[in-house]
């Protein structure tokens, strides 16, 4: 087969893993995988952005009723170039098959944990115009079992300015199944930090404890 | 030498949604038009829908059907199962449930003025080709011009083009690359300036009108379907034409039925030269003289040298000679990564050597460079091995043995050397870790033009 992402031949290696331990297949080549950069090093404990201690930003949001909602969070990438061009291919020409390119680190991530997996929700409308939910996808692509507690209730966040996105009302509504105690939330893209803060708020009120969240990226 | 090609009355002229999609074949949901307008079309009967996937799973725009290329998925769109084509994704992706739409109920064109202006001065053996081209035409059979690089191959197609405008007809120039679109556009519009001619390739400008030519690449043709009553495909053998059968498929679904298709290049594929039974050859150059013949120069483990972050010495010399004579030349190197890990090294010999490859955004700026003279040289992929011309340009090929560089590659290199009349002869190397035989083809083959060129 092709690198999924740049149409150059994958060498096909043969190997134990892959025959007896039904390993997730790699679909992209090593050029490719190269080009993305993974986050290292010392991070801020809230959201993962590399920085000693608390970054500025949670710093911010600990000032607020926001404070102490999210336990902690990891973010995997850099947003760069490469990255940027994923998103890009994935999520504006729908090239679904790229759910697979991030399967055995969210697997690797996110396979023995004991919270429960939700995906950031997707509004009704901008589902049906995507025609599929990238978050959703990329955690089937894994093999990992998720549940959704959350609908999403405003359009998107992308086209705001910082300062409006951190004030927005609120995002999400509870849709009313019992909520675990222990939730890992996951989003693509962690921007501002609003999304995933305003999905914790609701999923506390609803009951739940303990609110982790995986990030594929941190711009 | 200024004609005006005679034209009849005027009709009714076209709506703007006529003329953009007259022989095109394009999303729905991508029209650049309001949606109640191109809805009422629809209703109308005017424009034709059909499904983005068949039942069949093909792909309606690109033809594609390989199961590696139309992929399952769970749609919420439709709320089922829908296929979509990964294959020509980046056109705006096709799915089972959108829907491509086409002008289904073309009216005459109104016959619009041309202007042909040019000095007409073409070689015996360009003027013979030029006649042959227009002959087929002319009897719908398709061509295949065989000319060696630097023999005059656009200049040899006016006249014949000049005649289709008159006729009425609409014609489609192609060419694999963006570069070689880029380059043909200006020399097409000034001959002919009061023809409405679209450029289009991957991020180009939108256009307006009905254009009576279509200057694109390949890729291109996808969005077309039964378009065109000519279609010339140049550089027919270049990379991605050559690789990817579903361009050929493209250039057939893009033209009319009974319309021929002529090919044009330098180094055609034995298929092309077997099946198509109109041919003309040019094997001399426009300014008469013989194309350079390549030299053969021992780099005995270069990958091995360079990696020690060294130049090997004879290809330093190589480069030292032509910044002593301040020749501007090229380097050929078989991968991207050898260029990255070269580039520092030549740099020390001189700082405005420049490097360029396909994903390059600057290539078109660093290639002017090298013409005015502004940097030295250029280390290149094969991106560079056609469409540029530079004069007194000296080109060099390091590992001429690999894959890479198949014989028609090495032609085409050879012949960016010597273009110009003012610099008819020049050098070009090829620097290998042992001969093989592709590089003995081209210089039999080039050898060969020389000979024949000038019988």
């Amino acid at each position: 087969m092709n690198c999924y992402l740049c149409e150059r031949e994958l060498p096909q290696l043969p190997s134990w893993r892959g025959l007896f331990l039904n390993d997730i297949q790699e679909v992209i080549c090593g050029r490719c995988k190269n080009g993305f950069m993974k986050i290292s090093g010392t991070v801020c404990p809230i959201c993962g952005l590399p920085n000693e201690g608390l970054c500025r930003d949670c710093r911010y949001w600990e000032t607020t009723e926001y404070a102490g909602l999210l336990q902690s969070g990891t973010s995997l990438y850099y947003y760069n170039e490469a990255m940027k061009d994923f998103l890009h291919q994935y999520k504006f020409l729908q090239d679904i098959v790229l759910s697979e390119v991030f399967a055995r680190q969210l697997r690797d991530e996110l396979g023995k944990t004991k919270a429960a997996i939700v995906p950031i929700p997707m509004h009704p409308d901008k589902l049906e115009e995507r025609t599929f939910s990238q978050i959703d996808c990329m955690l089937e692509a894994a093999g990992l079992r998720y549940s959704q507690y959350l609908t999403k209730s405003e359009q998107v966040q992308g086209k705001k300015t910082k300062k409006e996105r951190m004030s927005a009302p609120d995002l999400f509504h509870w849709n009313g199944k019992n909520v675990p105690r222990k939730i890992l939330l996951v989003d693509d893209l962690y921007t501002t930090g609003t999304t995933l803060r305003h999905a914790a708020k609701e999923l506390k009120k609803a009951g739940a404890e303990e609110i982790s969240f995986l990030a594929l990226i941190r711009s | 030498m200024k004609k005006r090609i005679r034209n009849h009355e005027r009709k009714m002229p076209l709506t703007e949604l006529e003329q953009f999609l007259t022989g095109r074949i394009w999303l729905r949901e991508f029209m650049p038009f309001a949606q109640e307008e191109v809805d009422s079309a629809i209703a109308a009967g005017k424009i034709g829908v059909k499904k983005g996937i068949t039942e069949n799973k093909e792909c309606t725009r690109c033809l594609e059907r390989s199961p590696q290329k139309i992929i399952s998925f769970n749609c919420a769109k439709c709320q089922s199962v829908c296929y979509y084509c990964r294959h020509c994704l980046k056109m705006g992706r096709v799915s089972s449930c959108t829907e491509l739409i086409y002008w289904a109920d073309p009216s005459p064109k109104p016959k619009t003025p041309h202007s042909f202006i040019w000095n007409g001065l073409l070689t015996n053996a360009q003027q013979r080709a030029s006649d042959e081209v227009l002959e087929s035409l002319s009897c719908n059979q398709s061509h295949l011009v065989y000319a060696v690089c630097g023999a005059g191959k656009t200049e040899l197609l006016f006249p014949p083009l000049a005649k289709a405008l008159e006729k009425g007809q609409r014609i489609c120039i192609a060419a694999p690359r963006t570069d070689v679109v880029l380059e043909l556009s200006p020399r097409i519009k000034a001959v002919f300036p009061d023809s409405v001619i679209h450029t289009l390739y991957g991020g180009s400008p939108a256009e307006t009108g009905f254009a009576q030519i279509v200057i694109a690449t390949t890729h291109q043709l996808y969005r077309f379907e039964n378009a065109f009553d000519a279609i010339i495909v140049d550089e027919a053998d270049a990379f991605p034409y050559s690789f990817d059968p579903s361009l050929e498929g493209a250039v057939i679904k893009a033209k009319k039925r009974e319309s021929p298709i002529v090919y044009v290049s330098a180094t055609p594929s034995d298929r092309l030269l077997k099946e198509i039974p109109n041919q003309s050859k040019i094997f001399g150059r426009f300014h008469g003289h013989p194309l350079p013949v390549p030299q053969f120069r021992p780099l005995w483990n270069y990958r091995k040298i360079f990696s020690k972050n060294k130049i090997p010495k004879s290809l330093t010399r190589w480069v030292n000679d032509r910044l002593a004579k301040k020749e501007p030349f090229l380097v050929f190197l078989p991968t991207v990564e050898l260029i990255e890990q070269a580039i520092p090294l030549f740099k020390k010999l001189d700082a405005r050597i420049e490097k360029v490859h396909a994903s390059d955004p600057e290539r078109k700026e660093k290639v002017l460079k090298l013409r005015e003279g502004k940097i030295s040289g250029v280390l290149t992929s094969t991106i560079l091995e056609r469409g540029i011309t530079i004069p007194n340009v000296q080109a060099a090929v390091v590992g001429a043995d690999e894959a890479v560089f198949d014989s028609a590659a090495l032609i085409q290199i050879a012949g960016r050397v010597g273009r110009s009349s003012d610099f008819p002869a020049g050098e070009i190397v090829f620097f290998h870790n042992g001969i093989v035989r592709q590089m003995d083809k081209a210089k039999r083959q080039i050898l060969f033009y020389n000979k024949e060129g000038f019988r």
